[in-house]
């Protein structure tokens, strides 16, 4: 009995001393550990950004390099944490962070680690033709990074270079998936292997990929084909005939819209189940896979509930479809989740998950065997990734495990949410259609029209704010990991600020 | 002192083999566990990069091979570069790869600097480039270039896109998505992505169950070797194949925006042009108003006895784009025209818009052949490496066949009577401690770093002899 009661009281023991070393992992600031020397608020050194020294850098830099969509030109020496130096020594609070790219803050020590390391001089000097000679290392860096961080229900990957680059070679597994499961046992014809070379049907594939409304796949001509957010991204470009089906317009706040938003749900998966039983249903003209971002973000920002996906998953499943889900934007914890797909529950995992931008590595996620090609040489080019890219994701993917940024993504981006919820109350033409509740930091709203918008961007930048904008009229917020309260409350000040000019 | 020599001090002086099978046992296990969980079965063996050096390549099993194909030509200064090494552990290097930039958005204070460095080597006349991450996408974004190019010259470089573009556009439809055409060859090599592999016609291997643009393929010229035995001939090919890019451009069912074309098809049989050749090619662009676009990928950055392989050839005017990867290192695409650069920002754009930490590398790399003028180095070595081939070819006219790259530096090849004995004798260099690669089915490569001298050149035509004198 006393024993018994001792080991009870042990246990409760050891459960709470659990749990203050995980309060106060909690509670201690990451940022502070990481980057004692962050600036605490904006330091603004020139009358206008950018300044006289980053437009002189940056008419030199145009004479050899088209430079004409340069913001500023940084200092990433001077940047630390969340605050990205410019070459006139300004120093702006980033919630843009190479377009939604830098996951634990500029000169994160633990990256410079990895970075100095001997495992990453060999990687970037010796680099692998990955697949003919891979290194006696590569199978544990993914193991410990890469395939560590895998979604649930995937544990096989497939390495590339780019969101793009990670998207399109997820469509030739998708064709070649397809394909093979036609011809069965078969091997390929003979009219297969001659016609291919001349780039005609049966050896070319004349199935396609879905894509949806809005949606950003990259600006290769596979991926830009999938890509339907704005001309100017495909414009003179050939592209594949490919299908699009429309993707829900919510209404906001979407508490007071509940119904219409999911007859808006049911009316765009219905239309998407029209679209595969009309015209891309029977070989060989069938849509071999459909792509979806969890949040549609070039596109601006434009969610949609678990019910919506999980329909997608459903009739995909119907129809003997792929599901490739990319989180090239929303992947690596932003969202409050490591993969903002985790937020569905989905019945069933989705066939691939692409990734990039903040993993720094891309490529693909899957599970199922079939998706590696039958023959070798099928899925292949001269380097099949970049093993010093996945050095440095096992790098990020161990810091964030290690300080559960993650959970702390999900906990400021509440904060922040409420915060900018107030502000919306405030002056709602200003902060419309305010989403990404309980979805960690990655947050956006519209502006009133596109003027406003880019004048509230221009606006806080002058203020001290580097931040983007996506779609036509929306403001996105895309900090890294280690963007705090703190943080928050210097970004919510200056958009306030702004909000009272614009 | 030779400069392989000042590299690498301990480089082995010759091959050592200690298994029996290659791969070896401990690679096979190595390559069964990544097998698990990424594909590897196209893996020759597993290596150890920390112990290779200079020209010899390690494995896994402690077989110590001289490395004639160098990751798919893609080695430049040999294994454990001290210069690479330098460049690697620098603060620049450290800061590109832990700050990697949205380089189209927010160009870093160094940007201008790494970029210069990197066209320090670029072929005469090219003073601009554009970035991407490998040779795919540097030709990807070769032939966006040339379509927005092309569209401009029709609609006027600064005149506004219709409505009915922007409209259309959004539907993957004509006139916003143009029905345009990239002209390459059969047995060209451009790479895999969708529209590279369009413009790929070298095995159905690389292409098949993909959908693909309907591109036209002209025909590449086949000589006959000895070229000096057989130049009238070889002349008449060259006619007849320029005859079949002029009737293309003539009659294909959509405009031609662009020809592409490899000075050396390297992927697709190590098949060389002649100056005619490409000279006629140059002519028809021009006639046709469409941009000439060189894919330098394999035969760029010294190999061939000169930087860029078209540099051997007097083309005039100057190719439009160039195309670069692989020993570079970094990629993307050289050019000179200010027209190539779009109207409008954020057209060629992506997020990254190519690497600084690939890019300071090939800036490296660059100094470094132009310190030691390592295509001269190669030049020589070649020269010297031909010659023995010859020498062989005599000895073994059976097994090498068609010898291919004189005055082309160490970028040689030679063919065998099928694909059966090429494979039988890629796999038979193993056991004499060779690594070579073929290309084709039934040819071999050569594709040694710039520091391979003519030591190397020694061991490699002893191991060749070796070989072949057991068949």
């Amino acid at each position: 009995m006393l024993r018994l009661r001792t080991a009870q009281s042990f246990r409760q023991n050891a459960a709470s001393n659990l749990k203050i070393r995980l309060n106060s992992i909690r509670l201690a600031s990451v940022a502070a550990q990481y980057y004692p020397n962050e600036p605490t608020k904006p330091e603004l050194v020139t009358e206008t950004i950018p300044g006289p020294k980053s437009q002189q850098l940056n008419e030199e830099l145009g004479r050899k390099f088209d430079n004409r969509a340069t913001y500023f030109v940084a200092d990433y020496v001077n940047s630390l944490g969340n605050y990205i130096s410019d070459a006139d020594g300004n120093k702006l609070l980033d919630v843009y962070c190479q377009i939604s790219s830098i996951a634990l803050g500029y000169n994160n020590p633990a990256l410079i680690k990895a970075a100095k390391s001997d495992e990453m001089t060999y990687a970037l000097i010796d680099r692998p033709a990955l697949a003919c000679f891979p290194s006696t290392d590569y199978k544990e860096i993914l193991d410990e990074g890469i395939l560590a961080a895998a979604p649930p229900g995937m544990d096989r990957v497939w390495t590339s270079l780019s969101g793009s680059d990670a998207n399109e070679t997820a469509y030739k597994a998708a064709f070649m998936y397809q394909h093979a499961k036609l011809r069965g046992s078969m091997d390929f014809t003979g009219d297969e292997l001659t016609s291919v070379m001349d780039n005609k049907a049966p050896g070319a594939s004349q199935m396609s990929i879905l894509s949806f409304e809005k949606g950003f796949h990259g600006r290769l001509f596979g991926s830009l084909s999938t890509t339907r957010s704005k001309a100017i991204h495909k414009l003179d470009i050939p592209a594949f005939p490919w299908p699009q089906a429309p993707f829900p317009k919510l209404k906001y706040p979407l508490e007071e819209f509940e119904e219409e938003n999911h007859l808006e749900e049911k009316r765009c998966l219905e239309e998407f189940e029209a679209i595969i039983e009309k015209d891309h249903h029977t070989p060989p003209h069938g849509i071999a896979a459909i792509i979806v971002e969890p949040v549609q973000a070039e596109g601006g920002d434009n969610h949609a509930t678990s019910f919506f996906f999980q329909g997608l998953r459903d009739i995909t499943l119907k129809h003997d479809i792929l599901m490739i889900v990319d989180e090239v934007q929303t992947g690596v914890g932003a969202s409050g989740k490591l993969w903002a797909h985790e937020h569905w529950n989905l019945t069933t995992p989705p066939d691939m998950v692409t990734f990039s931008k903040k993993f720094q590595a891309a490529g693909f996620y899957y599970s199922n065997p079939d998706l590696q090609p039958k023959q070798a040489y099928r899925q292949f080019n001269t380097w099949c990734g970049d093993p010093s890219k996945a050095i440095i994701a096992k790098t990020i993917y161990k810091e964030i495990v290690k300080h559960d940024l993650v959970n702390k993504t999900a906990e400021v981006g509440d904060y922040l949410f409420q915060n900018l919820k107030q502000l919306a109350a405030k002056y709602p033409l200003n902060f419309r259609n305010l989403r990404g509740e309980n979805f960690g930091t990655f947050i956006a709203w519209d502006c009133n029209d596109v003027g406003a918008r880019n004048e509230t961007l221009l606006k806080c930048r002058a203020k001290g704010v580097n931040i983007g904008g996506c779609g036509d009229i929306a403001i996105r917020l895309r900090p890294t990991l280690t963007f705090e309260k703190k943080h928050a409350d210097i970004l919510v000040q200056v958009l306030e600020d702004v909000a009272k000019e614009v | 002192m030779s400069i392989s020599a000042k590299y690498f001090p301990d480089e082995p002086t010759a091959p050592k083999v200690v298994t029996t099978e290659f791969p070896g046992s401990v690679s096979v296990k190595a390559q069964k566990d990544l097998a698990k969980v990424f594909d590897a079965r196209a893996a020759y063996f597993v290596a150890d990069y920390e112990k290779s050096i200079g020209n010899y390549l390690v494995d896994v099993d402690g077989n110590v091979f001289l490395d004639v194909y160098a990751q798919i030509a893609s080695i430049p200064l040999g294994y454990n570069n001290p210069a690479l090494i330098e460049a690697a552990k620098s603060d620049k290097m450290t800061r590109a790869i832990v700050d990697r930039p949205a380089l189209g958005n927010f160009p870093g204070k160094d940007s201008a600097e790494i970029i210069a460095d990197v066209l320090k080597v670029a072929p005469k006349g090219q003073d601009k480039l554009w970035s991407g991450l490998s040779g795919a996408d540097a030709n990807e974004l070769a032939f966006k270039a040339t379509f927005m190019w092309y569209q401009a010259q029709k609609r006027g470089y600064t005149k506004a896109f219709s409505e009915e573009e922007n409209i259309s556009v959004m539907k993957n439809q004509a006139p916003g998505s143009p029905e345009l055409a990239i002209l390459s060859f059969e047995r060209a090599f451009h790479g895999r992505l969708f529209a590279s592999g369009s413009t790929t016609c070298s095995k159905p291997i690389h292409k098949l169950d993909l959908p693909s643009f309907k591109w036209p393929k002209a025909q590449f010229p086949s000589y006959k070797y000895p070229l000096d035995k057989h130049e009238a001939e070889n002349a008449e090919e060259d006619k007849r194949c320029l005859a079949i890019v002029e009737n293309l451009f003539q009659t294909w069912s959509v405009p031609i925006a662009g020809l592409l074309v490899e000075p050396i098809q390297s992927e697709g049989g190590d098949n060389h042009a002649s100056q005619e050749f490409l000279q006629g090619l140059r002519d028809i662009s021009l006639k046709h108003g469409a941009l000439f676009i060189v894919d330098e990928v394999q035969t760029g950055v010294g190999a061939t006895g000169k930087l860029w392989g078209y540099e051997h050839f007097d083309i005039n005017p100057l190719p439009d784009i160039v195309t670069f990867s692989k020993k570079f290192q970094s990629a993307g695409y050289f050019f000179h025209d200010p027209e190539i650069v779009p109207n409008v920002a954020y057209r060629q754009f992506n997020t990254w818009c190519g690497d600084p930490a690939r890019m300071i590398l090939a800036g490296a790399i660059g100094k470094e052949v132009l310190k030691h003028d390592l295509p001269a180095l190669t030049a020589k070595v070649g020269a010297y490496l031909y010659s023995k081939l010859e020498a062989l070819q005599a000895k073994y006219p059976k097994y090498i066949q068609d010898l291919r790259g004189k005055d082309r530096g160490t970028f040689i090849a030679w063919s065998l009577e099928d694909g059966a004995a090429r494979n039988k004798f890629l796999s038979d260099m193993k056991t004499v401690g060779v690594n070579i690669g073929g290309c084709a089915e039934e040819s071999v490569r050569l594709r040694p770093t710039l520091v391979f001298e003519e030591k190397h050149a020694d061991i490699l035509v002893a191991a060749i002899e070796k070989v072949l004198s057991g068949y």
